[in-house]
């Protein structure tokens, strides 16, 4: 795989010398994309399922097409595959509408992004749900042996991250999906953080249920999946509701469409699913599994630099392997948001600091007040970890 | 501290564009949230700290240091002497609109009678006022001046110099040209000419300079007992009748004309300069004419 050659392809790069190291936020588009979505707004521009005219046809061919295109990213099939406007919806969708009537927990982490664990105490809030938490180590990795005891008969939902957005360590997913079903319980995972860097085979991950956005893989914002098992999403209670989810209303009641359309309500992102599987197009074409090794040495690299940072404290575990790229450290007294300006402002590169939308997280890994972190991906090069490595030492003698 | 630096910069800067609003708001909250001993929340102090030290790093890594250790003093320091030259800023504004001078009516230097260029003054055409000197010179040094400017007698020692030393090779002319700023200044300008009508002018010119405070305080006691001194006998009716006014008038309408906003101000062969310095700087035109031959 040739960083420098896949460069090439992002308008951003070329138009900036910024360091880009916020991927886990969300990445940069290639040309390949913003000219799928183009192609969307110029050529087609019509409303799919709906009407019959040729333009709305060709649509939904496309449309359709783009689902098919997902599913075979990820390993599913098309009709597992239901579209929502990023992974918080699809979360929240699987969260809020899973039937609760048998058993009354949710299993999860204390590393679980807030997009995920706000749905989950909602459904505390509102539902009397009981909360079951995995037990972690101080690291923040999985305690696999401990895990089982996590998940008992009453659990109805187990939902955990694929990857984290505050470590970037991967969660053994398969092995708790399995645990769960043998309990009887579900799986969600979210696969956010995971998607973008790993090859993932949904049948293989053995989940229910996985959310992802498109945006955090090279795809446009406002776009995400929910992949539900076909028997899992039929499971499902409805979510939103509107146009295009039902097949038959009269004023006493509704009847509803079989997933995934029972789920898609209203006019769809139609140019954002496009641009989506333009998106899986160009990262199956560099291959996942040299994505992967990519970042794995990335990920070493980013490691090494921050460790020979003085005063420099990196949270989570401090192995490279099986991780995306992606490290939160922060250094000495001085403050996270401080040390990323200052990024900013001597060398262009562009970090996220704070808490990272994982508060809980943070506050277990022992950086309540926040961190910095910093997310590589596919364009990102050693070099630029060098300059990166430079510009932490020069800031850390300033405390 | 600075959060208070910003309100008042990007508060101003709002007033004119709208993009600034929203750091001026950013501000304000969190300027309130100081006064009230909360941390700041909207990240600007954050980013003006970074935004600081990261501008210093690159001059001097060593210097960003101690600018980091030490910032909430420093910025305590900044933004009380930020305020103190504000409100001093804004005096000598109110001072300049009022009385034409930054310092209010006891007059000085003022830092922004730079903004008017001498080059813009216009050459005065008469030859109104004291005249001395050698009057057939093909170099003219005309002088307007103001008995109770601090400046004109910083300069009256350079004129009494040059007046010493080129007397045979230059005419001078000095036009009154009293500011309204300085007390007694248009009586005192009269007493002198009452008593350059006695032939005493530059007698009692070097008493006018050399008690200037006094002869601005006192007024009218000061200047007729100054012209006791000197003998002065028709200076009373002189001075009572305001019997040369009209020349004062004169030279005083003259110089508005010519765009004077300061004294002293030369002019030597239509050359114009202002301040502290004009009277050397009108010596050493002269010394430069002269070598050209123009006398």
């Amino acid at each position: 795989m040739d960083a420098a050659k896949i460069r090439q392809d992002f308008p951003a790069l070329q138009k900036s010398k910024a360091i880009y190291f916020d991927n886990a936020c969300t990445t940069l588009k290639p040309k390949q994309v913003i000219e799928a979505q183009r192609i969307y707004y110029e050529e087609l521009a019509g409303c799919a399922g709906r009407s019959s005219h040729s333009i709305a046809k060709k649509t939904t061919e496309r449309f359709e097409e783009s689902r098919r295109k997902v599913a075979k990213f990820i390993g599913c099939l098309e009709n597992e595959v239901v579209w929502t406007k990023n992974a918080t919806e699809a979360l929240n969708l699987a969260v809020r509408s899973f039937d609760y009537s048998k058993r009354r927990k949710i299993v999860t982490t204390r590393l679980e992004h807030h997009s995920l664990l706000l749905p989950i105490m909602e459904m505390r809030r509102k539902e009397g749900l009981e909360i079951g938490f995995l037990p972690l180590g101080a690291d923040g990795a999985l305690d696999e042996e401990k895990a089982a005891d996590a998940i008992d008969s009453k659990t109805a939902l187990v939902a955990i991250h694929c990857a984290t957005n505050t470590t970037g360590l991967r969660c053994p997913v398969e092995k708790i999906a399995k645990i769960a079903h043998e309990r009887g319980a579900a799986v969600l995972v979210d696969g956010a953080q995971a998607v973008p860097h790993f090859k993932i085979d949904f049948r293989k991950m053995g989940a229910d249920f996985l959310a992802f956005s498109g945006h955090k893989m090279l795809g446009p914002t406002g776009i995400g999946c929910l992949i539900g098992k076909a028997d899992a999403l039929e499971n499902l209670e409805t979510f939103l509701v509107g146009g295009e989810t039902v097949e038959q209303v009269d004023i006493e009641r509704a009847v509803f469409l079989p997933p995934p359309k029972k789920f898609e309500a209203g006019i769809q992102n139609y140019a954002g699913a496009i641009g989506m599987a333009a998106a899986c197009e160009y990262l199956a074409k560099i291959g996942m599994e040299n994505v992967e090794r990519h970042e794995q040495r990335l990920a070493e690299r980013l490691l090494e630099a921050i460790a020979s940072v003085p005063g420099s404290t990196l949270y989570g575990a401090k192995t490279h392997k099986g991780r995306c790229a992606l490290a939160s450290f922060n250094i000495k007294s001085i403050k996270p948001h401080q040390v990323a300006l200052m990024c900013d402002s001597l060398s262009g590169i562009a970090l996220r600091s704070g808490v990272f939308c994982a508060q809980p997280a943070m506050s277990l890994l022992g950086a309540p007040q926040g961190a910095v972190r910093a997310s590589l991906y596919i364009y990102n090069t050693e070099e630029e970890i060098g300059i990166f490595g430079e510009t932490l030492e020069k800031i850390s003698k300033i405390a | 501290m600075l959060c208070f630096v910003a309100l008042f910069v990007f508060g101003a800067l709002s007033v004119f564009s709208a993009k600034y609003r929203p750091l001026a708001a950013r501000a304000f909250d969190c300027a309130a949230r100081k006064i009230t001993l909360r941390p700041c929340q909207t990240g600007l102090d954050d980013e003006i700290r970074a935004a600081s030290i990261a501008g210093i790093m690159r001059i001097s890594p060593p210097a960003a240091a101690f600018a980091n250790r030490h910032f909430e003093a420093l910025s305590v320091i900044f933004t009380l002497i930020f305020f103190a030259s504000m409100i001093v800023a804004l005096q000598g504004i109110a001072n300049f609109a009022v009385y034409g001078n930054c310092n209010g009516p006891e007059g000085g230097f003022c830092i922004y009678s730079g903004l008017q260029n001498p080059a813009f003054l216009k050459t005065p055409k008469t030859s109104e006022g004291i005249v001395a000197g050698n009057l057939s010179s093909g170099i003219t040094v005309v002088e307007f001046g103001c008995y109770i400017c601090p400046y004109t007698k910083e300069a009256e020692e350079g004129v009494q110099r040059l007046l010493e030393n080129y007397a045979s090779r230059v005419a001078f002319v000095y036009k009154p040209f009293p500011l309204a700023a300085h007390k007694n200044s248009f009586e005192a300008a009269i007493a002198a000419s009452c008593a350059g009508e006695e032939g005493k002018y530059w007698e009692y010119r070097k008493m006018l300079f050399a008690n200037q405070s006094w002869f601005a305080q006192e007024g009218e006691r000061a200047f007729k007992q100054a012209a006791r001194k000197l003998n002065l006998t028709g200076f009373d009716r002189c001075y009572d009748e305001r019997l040369v006014e009209n020349k004062i008038n004169a030279t005083l309408q003259e110089g508005k004309e010519c765009g004077i906003y300061g004294t002293p101000t030369f002019f030597v062969n239509g050359k114009a300069f202002v301040g502290q310095r004009a009277a050397e700087e009108a010596e050493a035109e002269i010394r430069r004419l002269l070598a050209e031959g123009r006398a």
